[in-house]
């Protein structure tokens, strides 16, 4: 599997892709695969536009974007790009499902599509892959990931999740399937990019430092993980509740909550057990 | 009246609770059984079609808890009838859900319902699990660990680009792994 990573977004895009051209595990492979197939050069340039191209309409970093300059009255929503309309579409329909804990209106009046931006420029990369021919693929747009295609011949993606306490370990990790089930898995924190969510007026300092959210799709993780960081205890109970996602959520003080679908450790097989198992050979 | 309500505010909750499992196709309230039994057995043998008129009951809490559903309509039962003399535990048919079957025992007292509980919930291996989705408190020992070397991508926080030249994210990347 080859690995790349390019800058986008003020992050960094990290992709793994099989079935490019020049990135089979074996001559056998190669010689095998069809001319067609993409390289992985055309690969990686595919999913850099899609982000460069959602990065000039959405950026609020970038002061020539469509959304600067709506945020400057320079240019009205209404006059803007498909993108940016659609965007905003897609925010307000979440900050409805979510009761308004999820929302592009920031605290001082700017409208704020970060949270859903790179989303889309995540989804539409996974299938600018698929359209390309790369058969397995997992796309990490800082810390937000989403994969298509199984990691290996029936195997799953494992994914690491970062411990907020250490950004060199790992908390934990989830499996994704590539192909139906679980296909994404987004992360929001309040502590790294401190602005980066805004709670709820009254809410008071978010309860939890760091939410994991394992979907379906990487805008309902996306978007879920955000709105509950900001909204709280509340917030995580209603949604795991309502959609059909796993969250694994820390708190302040270090301690975690899961739901029942989150992956556990493996059981340790009892002592008792093995040496039974042992002598029955 | 004043029991309509109770019964109907019993049945919303219900469906609170209920509603999130996609319920399938539900059976009515099938039999009394002792307040203090736990009895499981009893499935949909009683169809609701089957089962004689009733208004404002017992079932009809229970239908209620599948009402968002769409799946039964106007089910009652012999257990119907609107005086406490119907005071009791019923256990609920076996339904399928999208975690599971699961199976609701409805006591009633003084004519309404008073409680909700669901007896059972299996996986599709015909283990026991969880009733609701709802995060719970997990040791760190519990969820399942990885090293660095074992997984294909970190998901984390959004980190920046600094950042990342500090993660984990960033050492994979390197290595090509």
């Amino acid at each position: 599997m080859t690995a790349r990573a390019f800058p986008a977004m003020g992050t960094v895009v990290s992709l793994r892709l099989e079935g490019t051209r020049d990135a089979m595990a074996t001559d056998a492979a190669a010689a095998s695969l069809e001319a067609e197939s993409p390289t992985t050069a055309a690969a990686v340039a595919a999913v850099g536009e899609v982000f460069a191209r959602w990065e000039a309409h959405c950026s609020l970093y970038d002061p020539a974007s469509e959304l600067s300059r709506i945020g400057r009255g320079e240019l009205g929503l209404v006059d803007a790009g498909e993108e940016v309309r659609g965007a905003y579409e897609l925010a307000l329909h979440w900050r409805a499902r979510t009761g308004g804990s999820f929302t592009p209106h920031r605290g001082d009046g700017l409208i704020d599509l970060n949270g859903v931006v790179k989303a889309l420029a995540i989804a539409e990369s996974g299938a600018a892959l698929d359209g390309l021919g790369v058969t397995r693929w997992g796309i990490d747009a800082g810390g937000d990931v989403l994969v298509g295609g199984a990691a290996a011949e029936g195997q799953a993606w494992r994914i690491g999740i970062v411990d907020p306490a250490d950004r060199g370990a790992l908390l934990g990790a989830i499996d994704l399937a590539g192909v139906g089930g679980r296909m994404a898995v987004a992360t929001s924190g309040s502590a790294e990019r401190g602005d980066h969510i805004w709670t709820q007026p009254g809410a008071g300092p978010a309860a939890f430092v760091q939410v994991s959210v394992a979907a379906g799709d990487i805008l309902t993780a996306d978007v879920l993980a955000t709105a509950i960081v900001a909204g709280g205890r509340a917030a995580l109970d209603e949604y795991t509740e309502r959609f059909p996602i796993d969250v694994l959520a820390v708190l302040g003080d270090g301690s975690l909550l899961a739901t029942p679908g989150w992956p556990r450790a493996d059981a340790v097989t009892q002592p008792s057990a093995a040496r039974d198992a042992a002598a029955a050979r | 009246m004043r029991t309509r309500a109770l019964i109907l505010a019993s049945a919303a909750s219900a469906t609170a609770i209920l509603g999130g499992w996609q319920l399938g196709a539900i059976g009515a309230v099938t039999a009394p059984v002792a307040q203090s039994t736990q009895t499981t057995g009893t499935t949909a043998s009683t169809d609701a079609s089957t089962s004689t008129s009733g208004t404002g009951t017992s079932s009809s809490g229970s239908t209620g808890a599948t009402g968002s559903s769409g799946s039964t309509a106007g089910t009652g039962t012999s257990a119907a009838a609107s005086s406490s003399s119907t005071d009791g535990t019923y256990t609920g048919s076996t339904v399928s859900t999208r975690f599971g079957d699961v199976q609701v025992q409805v006591t009633i007292s003084g004519g309404a319902i008073t409680d909700v509980t669901p007896l059972h919930l299996t996986d599709h291996d015909g283990r026991s699990v969880m009733i609701s989705n709802q995060a719970a408190p997990i040791l760190r020992d519990e969820v399942l660990q990885a090293q660095s070397a074992s997984v294909y991508l970190v998901g984390g926080a959004t980190y920046t680009s600094q950042a990342y030249l500090q993660s984990l994210q960033s050492a994979l990347d390197q290595a090509g792994f």
